[in-house]
């Protein structure tokens, strides 16, 4: 098989590796707005806790978390398919970097902003929902473009408790026959394909933010 | 099967057995990763076509999963007559990755020196060389500790990566165990108890060190 024949083969597992990112971010995007407003809205006890459950999924190894929920789950009682738990794994663990941008942007807005806010008598969700996450919105975006590659790249672990996503199929395609060179080049060039743009797509918002920051500092 | 606590406790001093391999394949891998990170940037920066050059590198490096990218070294490389052990590729490999995300933190460090110590060191008649390891480098450093220190703790948590390609660290020893007995998840959540402490230890070591370095530095 030649080249294109391979990344065809390859690009029959594109719908796998689609799926896990998609569900991979309804774990990650919740989990990282929640997880992130509770760090910044909580103190003492509270916080502790909030941090001890985001420090829980940041700082596994995202591969080891996969393994602890594919493997210790089912002796718990706990069934779950593989789609789910791969999703699962990754999404809580992208979420886990994700809730640190949201703090962090929710954190450099001015006070001004919260004060205004009370001054017109809103309430304080109203404030977080109305005024502080809009215009956090704009400084969250860099790290939540590059998560959401890392998010892409990591669905390639799925491969390893057996769902068919390109990784997958490239491996089957490398024992059907002797050409690791032309399956694994195709690979490389498949997630190339898919996180290329985002690269570039985030590098220009991270520029955009500098910019808009040197701007600030300037005034 | 039911989980067992006194089976799992017996697995830790196997696991922890691969403790050192786990310690030595980071250190290395950091220091690969910084040597080759620091050449992509000052090779990037050298002329204008080998910037192109360095820049679509860094990028695809940085766009493809570091578990393809240990496939591709393992078993594409042997076919370019570079036969690597597991634990040479797995260190090559986390090397390489790494170097893609060191080049963009260096590219930062390096944009924040003044101009002027440049021509400094050009006025005194230095070498190229001597401009970028005497006065460049060291001037950096200063500026990118804390995410090259980030970036250590992320080589840390990529070790369990290497089990895929048979390298005796702790997922690949607990793995073993896993096989032997039939009992996965014992040995799972075993492994990764003893990655959650090593990661949140070694994050905080890194911190510490990163405040000895910039008050060390601060003048």
């Amino acid at each position: 098989m030649e080249i294109a024949g391979i990344l065809a083969g390859i690009l029959e597992g594109f719908r796998v590796t689609a799926l896990v990112t998609f569900y991979g971010m309804l774990w990650a995007v919740p989990f990282a707005l929640i997880a992130g407003v509770l760090q910044y809205f909580t103190h003492g006890v509270t916080r502790f806790a909030v941090t001890c459950v985001i420090e829980f999924w940041r700082s596994s190894p995202v591969l080891i978390l996969l393994f602890v929920l594919y493997y210790s789950l089912p002796s718990f009682g706990i069934r779950l398919s593989s789609m789910t738990v791969g999703a699962m794994a990754l999404g809580l663990n992208i979420g886990g970097y994700g809730s640190q941008a949201v703090r962090a942007a929710l954190q450099s807005l001015d006070r001004g902003q919260v004060e205004a806010g009370r001054a017109l008598g809103l309430h304080r969700l109203h404030i977080l929902a109305l005024i502080e996450l809009p215009q956090a919105a704009a400084a969250m975006m860099p790290t939540f473009v590059n998560q959401f590659i890392q998010l892409v790249k990591g669905t390639a672990i799925v491969s390893l408790i057996t769902l068919t996503d390109m990784t997958f199929r490239a491996k089957q395609i490398a024992e059907l026959q002797y050409n690791p060179v032309g399956v694994y080049t195709s690979l490389m060039l498949a997630y190339l394909i898919v996180c290329y743009p985002a690269t570039l797509f985030g590098r220009y918002l991270e520029r955009r933010v500098h910019i808009e920051q040197r701007g600030n500092r300037e005034i | 099967m039911k989980f067992s606590l006194d089976f799992a406790l017996s697995v830790v001093p196997v696991i922890l057995s691969g403790l050192f391999t786990t310690l030595w394949i980071t250190v290395a891998a950091c220091v690969g990763a910084s040597v080759l990170g620091f050449t992509f940037e000052i090779l990037r920066r050298s002329n204008r076509w080998l910037g192109y050059v360095m820049r679509f590198l860094i990028d695809v490096i940085r766009s493809t999963p570091v578990l393809v990218q240990l496939y591709f070294l393992y078993f594409v490389m042997p076919f370019y007559g570079v036969t690597l052990s597991a634990v040479m590729a797995g260190v090559l490999g986390l090397s390489v990755y790494y170097s893609g995300y060191l080049a963009e933190v260096f590219k930062g460090g390096i944009d924040s020196i003044d101009t002027g110590q440049f021509e400094a060191g050009k006025a005194l008649g230095l070498t190229r060389m001597d401009v970028v390891l005497r006065i460049v480098a060291p001037q950096m450093l200063r500026n990118v500790v804390a995410p090259m220190g980030n970036y250590f703790v992320s080589a840390l948590k990529a070790t369990p990566y290497l089990a895929v390609i048979a390298v005796p660290e702790m997922l690949g020893i607990a793995l073993e165990v896993g096989a032997n007995s039939f009992r996965y998840a014992e040995p799972m959540i075993a492994v990764g108890i003893i990655f959650l402490i090593l990661a949140v230890g070694i994050n905080q070591l890194v911190r510490l060190l990163e405040k000895k370095m910039l008050a060390s530095s601060a003048r």
